[in-house]
């Protein structure tokens, strides 16, 4: 009886040894001509399917949203290369004023001597005397022209007042924005930063408790049990389930405290931020409004001293002074639709380096900058976690390969005809890990 | 004499044992494949100094090149500054690491000879197993005087390899590679302009979602099927050539198979 049982015995053994070696090796002769002991795993499969991965997608995702965001990818980053090319800038626009104001004064003399040789030539034409020389026709300045000058100059001033208020506003809300953004910003950083101790968390309590798990599942399935120590083997699994839950869930209660006192400084901090830039704003408007008006009027006296003399016209006959107030009229006009040209061109450059200013201070550079810095965070966070399940993947597929006698497994191969495919063991083996 | 209880226990613990211990011997196993840590050679003093002295040399290059770029006011000119500095780059790096690299490829050839290997990869694509060959190359490459290259060629490897830039550059990719990037440019200049205007973070992961899935649903139409019948031709060749499998040239050090050549003639 006892010979039967041991014979029995020893007969299941065999079979069991036979059936488990045909288990592991999955039919296939690692030894083959089709494998010759190579194997390979489809790493990014495996990625997919890691207790990690949705940590490693979010982070994709932001990386992928900043990327978007951030227009301009030259942006200076550091208060030097900023202030280096703000004093560039003011340089630029200081030749292009200086340029501006020589070419004009150049165009007025030029369009004065014109037409003091025009009205000369007309007068000598009409063999007039009149009351002296024609350069003695010119005499002072109308009090209509004056008065032309000066109510120009008022409504280029109150153009430029209302255009620097608009820019201030503008700034203002471009500065509070990129303030927020940023706040922002490092709030979903600072969640996403929770979130990945959260799940390292659980990964770490299930991976602590595998063996354990594992060897009640092992029991569990054993049919030959008796209903209370399947029950006693149930409630232990329950019980390290229950443990690990509280534990992640506990931790999650902590970084919820923490982050709702993280957001709630982010806004104290970021309004203080936005006041104090609103001050310095408001300040530069008021400031750069002043010395307008200090320029307008000194260029208002100037221009009224420099205008040409209007024709008097005094002594000579109306058809002459007729011919010399057409000619005064047709260069002014001629100068001023020539001035203009310049003006324009000014205005242009003018505007030209006001955005690069606008870009330098203002919400592009602030918004791209900590946008490059939080690129660079993020990446680094992404290389640490994926390196990190890249080694668990690997210790997995080490496993594996050596139990199944592969003499050597790659990943990223392009195109495999032959070897063993380790992809769906290993995947499966790392996603137990969630269990 | 062993009874029929004892032979079946024998062939049992037999079974058991070859079980436990095969896939130990089979490990053990040498292999024709080897592979080396790159960033191990990159450390070696030669190179660092060599690094350096290209990291330096590139310094001057830099201040050189934005000064040239401020005064090149077209498009063309910039294209030609650009070339320019491309190209002097390029001739100081092959004077300076030009020595130090044919010197570790024939180091690494000798090592390979040595050892009987077929192939030497990248350590990066090896999870497991194959011949470690850094530190005897590392160590060679440090031994004063020449390196003696190998008398032979490696053996025919069942590693082949690609050189996926060449094959890249065949009309039908290239032609459907490049509608690809125009179409994902567009599509990224768009999102970014929407991106400006967005009120919310909703909004802006809208934009993304949207970016992305248009741009993912254009790669499996208009790419994929052209990955795809690139993949069945290297499949055929690697089956014609019994290879095992195919790794890319980038990740290839030394021996393997090209199969370049005839993955280029099958896809035109």
């Amino acid at each position: 009886m006892s010979k039967m049982r041991s014979s029995k015995f020893a007969a299941w053994a065999a079979a069991g040894s036979i059936a488990l070696l045909a288990g592991c090796n999955h039919a296939v002769d690692v030894n083959s001509p089709q494998v010759r002991g190579i194997g390979y795993v489809h790493l990014d499969d495996v990625v997919k399917v890691h207790p990690l991965y949705p940590q490693l997608s979010q982070i994709d995702s932001t990386v992928a949203a900043i990327d978007l965001q951030s227009l301009g990818p030259a942006v200076p980053q550091t208060g030097q290369q900023i202030s280096q090319e703000t004093s560039q800038l003011n340089v630029e626009l200081k030749a292009a004023q200086d340029r501006t104001n020589r070419i004009l004064a150049q165009k007025q003399l030029e369009y004065q001597q014109r037409e003091q040789a025009a009205i000369a030539a007309a007068i000598a034409a009409s063999g007039e005397s009149g009351g002296g020389s024609a350069a003695s026709a010119m005499q002072s300045v109308s009090a209509q022209q004056a008065q032309t000058v000066s109510a120009q100059a008022n409504g280029d001033f109150a153009t430029y007042q209302q255009s620097v208020i608009a820019q201030n506003n503008a700034a203002l809300k471009a500065i509070s924005k990129a303030l927020f953004d940023r706040a922002n910003a490092r709030y979903a950083q600072k969640l996403n930063q929770l979130n990945q101790s959260e799940s390292q968390l659980a990964l770490e309590l299930s991976t602590a408790d595998a063996s354990q798990r594992l060897s009640i599942r092992t029991k569990l399935s054993n049919l030959a049990m008796d209903d209370a120590t399947r029950k006693s083997y149930k409630d232990q699994l329950a019980t390290l389930n229950r443990r690990e839950s509280d534990a992640v869930a506990a931790a999650r209660n902590r970084d919820q405290a923490e982050l709702a006192t993280f957001q709630t400084q982010l806004r104290v901090q970021t309004q203080n931020e936005v006041n104090a830039q609103a001050a310095k704003i408001n300040s530069q408007t008021q400031a750069k409004i002043a010395l307008r008006h200090s320029t307008v009027s000194s260029q208002v006296t100037s221009a009224l001293r420099g205008l040409g003399p209007a024709p008097s016209g005094g002594g000579y006959s109306a058809s002459t002074k007729a011919k010399i107030a057409q000619l005064d009229k047709q260069f002014k006009s001629e100068f001023q639709a020539d001035a203009q040209k310049s003006i324009a061109e000014y205005q242009q450059t003018k505007s030209d380096l006001d955005q690069r200013f606008a870009q330098l201070h203002g919400i592009d550079s602030a918004a791209t900058g900590s946008a490059a810095k939080q690129l660079a965070k993020l990446q680094a966070q992404r290389q640490q976690l994926y390196g990190q399940i890249v080694a668990q993947i690997q210790r997995e597929a080490n496993t594996i390969a050596a139990q199944r006698g592969l003499k050597v497994v790659f990943v990223n191969v392009v195109v495999a005809v032959g070897g063993v495919d380790l992809t769906p063991e290993v995947e499966k083996d790392v996603e137990s890990l969630h269990e | 004499m062993m009874t029929i209880t004892h032979k079946y226990l024998f062939i049992a613990i037999l079974a058991l044992g070859a079980f436990v211990a095969a896939p130990m011997a089979l490990a053990a196993d040498l292999t024709d494949i080897g592979y080396i840590d790159q960033a191990a050679v990159g450390n070696l003093p030669d190179f660092q100094r060599a690094n350096a002295q290209l990291g330096q040399y590139k310094s001057g290059l830099d201040r050189q090149f934005a000064a040239r770029m401020k005064s090149a006011h077209s498009q063309a000119d910039q294209q030609r500054v650009i070339s320019e500095f491309q190209g002097k780059l390029a001739d100081r790096q092959r004077a300076v690491l030009g020595p130090l690299l044919a010197r570790a490829q024939t180091a690494i050839a000798s090592v390979s000879s040595s050892k009987n290997l077929s192939v030497i990869v990248d350590k990066r694509i090896v999870i497991f197993g194959g011949q470690n060959i850094t530190k005897d190359v590392t160590d060679l490459l440090q031994s004063p005087g020449a390196i003696v290259p190998p008398v032979s060629t490696p053996a025919p490897s069942e590693v082949g390899y690609v050189d996926q830039t060449q094959i890249d550059q065949l009309p039908k990719l290239k032609a459907a590679s490049d509608a690809f990037a125009t179409f994902v440019n567009d599509q990224r200049t768009a999102a970014q302009q929407k991106m400006a205007k967005a009120k919310n973070d909703a909004e802006r992961s809208q934009i993304l979602k949207d970016y992305q899935t248009a741009r993912d649903a254009k790669q499996k139409s208009d790419v994929q099927p052209l990955v795809d019948e690139m993949h069945n031709a290297m499949a055929d060749i690697a089956k014609k050539k019994n290879l095992i499998l195919v790794i890319d040239r980038g990740d290839l050090i030394y021996g393997g198979t090209d199969i370049t050549t005839d993955v280029q003639n099958a896809l035109k």
